[in-house]
């Protein structure tokens, strides 16, 4: 008959488990009357008379099936929506499929253009809900700190109140904001996302106005739209020379798609090149501070006819050690782990996205306990 | 090279070279309001592109004269692309532009053919002009900016297009344009070197207009020559919209085959600029994923400089596929088989 001590260490055994796949964009969606417990009671009464006062993208892009959701999103719960209730997750998504690590990217605070004081109570709300229903139900979930981007002074101290939790991961930026994502206006926040130790993720989505060719009629140009919009952006992260004035930023672009930074290289490098004396500060080739800085996660990961062309841009963009595997759960594009990921991609590779590079990223233990 | 050059730059050097063209109460417009030519200003500043040709001798000396001589030359005025929003007086400029082009160059040279100038703010007018001018056969595309107010597919741009098929006219679509609240997609941009890349992105922004909205459902016959935006995005951009499109086809019922198939047919891009990868291996792959280079076709982009991205991307070709890029696409695009 084994000892006590035997049988508590076999339980320990069991207990543990080397992790193997992490998810970096999961999305857990409060309702108003969720984050409307957490406002003090004069942010609660702007809301109570005159709602949210930014469009929601939704609006300009109706999607047309299910609200863009997969069907078997919604919880038979009253007062939940797709996204919102955390039991539903758990069984959908960790249980599923075994995730190990499930980062959370709540949008709800990404296109909060109000004024100053309530755009910070909403984000703290935000990362309040998130503590108390997501992070504290079950320790596969990690957060990422929402922030009331427009008004800097602001995030960072949102920044500062949470960084203390290690479950918040990274900070949370749209991918479309009143300036270019690259301007000094927002360095604060990805200085002190780096003075903690945080990569910042900037998600698809947030402002809606900036339009080079115009507004598209449908969510079809808008949604392949966002990886249009995500090269932008880089370009301009790169040519302003963010990765300069902060060397430890780590960025991860997310929701964007990740074929294109090859072509995105080439022809930074190529402008930087006919042009350099121009930038006196970028001191080297634009493609160099994407290898350092830049990650992507895989979520809606191209899909080419031919699966072997995917590997070819992936090491054109030298993205091997780079891409974050991510399913997206809830939206309808959700991309299985068991499926999204040709074969073609090789096994060594496959492991690096589907766990590996994550946990090297944000510093997940690389056991957890069950 | 012997080719035919799909894009080659001209432009008046001031509006006192359209004086001919325009009404008195244009010439006069111009002259107490100080306007000038800032829209070409902005995107090629003088220190970084030297100024378009803007007579038949400078284009000769620049361009046909050299040897080898072109087969035939694509001429593209973008001084239609003015910051301005006035409809009347951008019709009027268009007008101007295309008899000024007539005149100094298209009838000067057997080789020259030229893109039609529209109105980029009015539908009709567009019309107008293309009913005006457009079945001379030396034109032979509508050309239009990549930065819009609203992407070139929207349904209020058919009628011009249907115009142009009438009149035997493809439709070219070139770098730069009018800004509306931001250049970029990302919004303002704070460098020349973003507005200069920041074609590219903006340019694929179109490419997914043209089809989701239908455009080659309804004009079959309708060709789409992106100038000077680059091509080496495309693939990728491809399987992203067919990805995409699995999943929400319902919003656009019109759109009845993958994208890519629509985009392969239609869609043709020219060769400047070439920012291409510097390895042997990769530009093949690229092209691998291009599924060829059918789809290219040759331009110098005169007098405007792009980097040495193009021989290197010629190297990797078999004789056939060069001649094709070269001229054969475009002779048969722009139907100049007889002349080539």
């Amino acid at each position: 008959m084994s000892s006590w001590v035997e049988k508590r260490s076999a339980v320990v055994a069991e207990t543990t488990r080397s992790v193997e796949l992490v998810d970096c964009d999961v999305h857990a969606q409060a309702t108003e009357a969720m984050l409307a417990g957490y406002l003090s009671s004069q942010a609660r009464r702007m809301l109570e008379r005159y709602g949210r006062r930014t469009p929601r993208v939704t609006e300009w892009y109706p999607r047309a099936r299910h609200a863009g959701m997969r069907v078997d999103a919604w919880p038979g719960k009253p007062g939940h929506i797709w996204g919102s209730d955390p039991e539903l997750t758990r069984e959908q998504l960790l249980d599923e499929f075994d995730v190990d690590y499930a980062v959370l990217e709540v949008l709800s605070g990404q296109d909060c253009y109000d004024h100053p004081d309530f755009a910070a109570e909403w984000n703290a709300a935000v990362n309040d809900w998130q503590l108390d229903e997501w992070l504290s139900f079950d320790p596969r979930f990690r957060g990422t700190i929402a922030v009331p981007h427009e008004y800097p002074d602001l995030a960072v101290e949102e920044i500062e109140r949470r960084a203390a939790d290690e479950r918040f991961v990274a900070v949370l930026m749209p991918a479309s904001a009143a300036d270019q994502l690259g301007s000094p206006k927002y360095w604060p926040i990805y200085e002190a996302a780096t003075a903690f130790g945080r990569p910042v993720a900037f998600h698809t989505g947030g402002y809606v106005d900036h339009r080079g060719a115009g507004y598209p009629s449908f969510y079809l140009d808008y949604h392949v739209g966002n990886g249009i919009v995500m090269q932008s952006q880089l370009a301009n992260m790169v040519a302003g020379g963010m990765f300069d004035a902060i060397p430890g930023l780590r960025v991860v672009l997310t929701e964007c798609g990740v074929a294109w930074a090859a072509a995105l290289r080439w022809s930074l490098d190529a402008a930087w090149e006919l042009m350099r004396e121009d930038h006196p500060r970028l001191e080297r080739k634009p493609s160099e501070y994407i290898d350092e800085h830049v990650w992507f996660t895989t979520q809606p990961i191209e899909e080419p006819e031919h699966p072997q062309h995917l590997v070819y841009a992936i090491s054109q963009a030298r993205l091997e050690s780079r891409l974050l595997f991510a399913t997206d759960y809830p939206h309808w594009d959700f991309d299985s782990p068991k499926q999204a990921l040709p074969r073609a991609l090789g096994p060594e590779l496959r492991r690096a996205i589907m766990c590996e590079n994550a946990l090297a990223l944000y510093g997940l233990p690389r056991e957890r306990t069950r | 090279m012997d080719a035919i050059d799909c894009d080659v730059h001209v432009a008046p050097a001031s509006y006192d070279a359209l004086f001919p063209y325009l009404s008195e109460y244009w010439r006069q417009y111009i002259t107490e309001a100080g306007i000038r030519l800032n829209g070409v200003a902005h995107a090629y500043p003088r220190g970084v592109a030297p100024a378009a040709p803007s007579s038949y001798d400078e284009l000769a000396s620049g361009v046909l004269d050299r040897a080898p001589a072109p087969r035939a030359v694509v001429l593209n005025c973008v001084t239609g692309f003015e910051t301005h929003r006035n409809p009347y007086f951008a019709a009027a400029v268009a007008s101007a532009l295309n008899d000024w082009m007539l005149s100094e160059f298209l009838a000067r040279d057997e080789r020259l053919r030229a893109s039609l100038i529209v109105s980029t703010v009015s539908t009709d007018d567009a019309v107008s002009e293309i009913e005006r001018v457009g079945e001379d056969p030396r034109f032979v595309q509508v050309l239009l900016p990549v930065r819009t107010d609203l992407p070139w597919g929207h349904k209020s741009n058919h009628a011009m297009f249907a115009a142009a098929g009438s009149a035997g006219l493809q439709v070219g679509l070139h770098a730069w344009g009018r800004a509306g609240k931001a250049a970029t997609p990302s919004g303002f941009t704070t460098t020349y070197l973003e507005d200069y890349l920041g074609n590219q992105p903006i340019a694929q922004a179109q490419v997914l207009s043209f089809v989701s909205e239908g455009v080659f459902e309804r004009f079959p016959d309708l060709r789409v020559i992106v100038s000077e935006c680059g091509f080496a995005w495309l693939a990728p951009l491809l399987w992203r919209f067919d990805k995409d499109w699995k999943g929400v086809w319902r919003e656009v019922p019109w759109v009845k085959r993958r994208p890519s198939e629509y985009v392969r047919e239609h869609f043709r891009f020219t060769t400047a600029p070439a920012h291409l990868p510097a390895e042997p291996a990769a530009l093949d792959q690229l092209l691998e994923m291009l599924d060829g280079p059918d789809q290219l076709v040759y331009s110098s982009d005169y007098p405007h400089v792009h980097g040495d991205g193009l021989p290197a991307l010629l190297d990797r070709l078999s004789g056939e596929q060069r001649r094709d890029v070269l001229w054969a696409t475009a002779a048969t695009l722009y139907r100049l088989d007889e002349r080539a």
